[in-house]
């Protein structure tokens, strides 16, 4: 049988084996590309927040530890403005002889104009320096004045 | 003269019909995943030492203009708390993450409750980011 173009019935049935084939050849590309598009990963920071802290309940325990605070553009360990970079060493030094989790809390202040791309970073820098992060939240507390 | 009467075959096309069934269906797949969270504007951080990201049951995201949106619909943030409850269920640990997406310039007076109510709510937080780029 010589190799060439079909004619007749043979033909025919070339044509439908070529259009099935086309068919298929088609789906299978769309169903990879939308595989292929569903498949676009996201990057992300786990993060333990243990519990949250109201500035409205004192504690002994709050004078213990450490203290960062945020403003919008600043950093503050324990009182002491410094950059982020910094902050990361000098609390891994200060961090470096407690051995209990508990010990390693960190207490996280941000003003309420604080950018998360700010706050991210900073709270970023205490958990690669061994910190874990404890939010400190203000309570608007509402008082009704007779 | 007698004339032979040809027999029409009418062939449905079953192939045809199967494509065009199967592209359908993965035309609502798409659509429906797109439904979900394409049409919240939002700008992820910058920050070092991300992850890729595990399948979450949950999804936060905080837009551009600081609303939020739990699994694509909006919600507010009074009851908030409960309603990551409900998402979550009695999933054990390991399988309570809770993503967050939140627009860079959020201010810490949406975020930080945010954050405090998934923890109230036993979820398991990744912030999702962006690798940060050397300047």
């Amino acid at each position: 049988m010589a190799a060439g173009p079909a004619t007749g019935k043979g033909a025919a049935h070339a044509a439908w084996v070529m259009n099935l084939l086309t068919d298929l050849a088609f789906n299978l590309l769309i169903f990879f590309v939308v595989c292929a598009s569903s498949a676009k990963e996201q990057k992300g920071k786990p993060q333990q927040v243990p519990s949250t802290q109201s500035d409205a309940k004192p504690s002994e325990a709050k004078q213990q530890n450490v203290e960062v605070a945020m403003t919008r553009t600043t950093v503050s360990l324990n009182g002491a403005m410094m950059p982020v970079p910094e902050l990361k060493t000098k609390l891994a030094a200060l961090l470096v002889n407690k051995a209990k989790p508990e010990d390693k809390i960190v207490e996280v202040k941000s003003a309420k104009d604080t950018p998360y791309s700010h706050w991210i970073q900073v709270t970023g820098a205490i958990e690669e320096a061994g910190g874990v992060v404890t939010l400190q939240v203000e309570v608007d507390k509402e008082v009704i004045v007779k | 003269m007698k004339f032979k009467r040809r027999k029409l075959e009418a062939v449905p096309p079953f192939v045809g019909m199967a494509d065009i069934v199967f592209n359908l269906v993965l035309f609502f797949l798409i659509l429906a995943k797109m439904q979900d969270e394409t049409q919240i504007k939002w700008e992820p951080a910058q920050a070092s030492g991300a992850k890729v990201v595990v399948k979450a049951k949950v999804s936060l995201t905080v837009d551009e203009d600081s609303k939020v949106y739990l699994n694509g619909k909006q919600v507010g943030l009074l009851n908030l708390t409960a309603l990551v409850q409900a998402e979550l269920g009695d999933s054990p640990p390991g399988d309570r993450a809770v993503l967050l997406k939140i627009h860079k310039d959020t201010l810490a007076a949406t975020f930080e409750d945010l954050i405090a109510k998934v923890s109230e709510a036993g979820g398991e937080m990744v912030h999702v980011v962006e690798d940060e780029r050397p300047q």
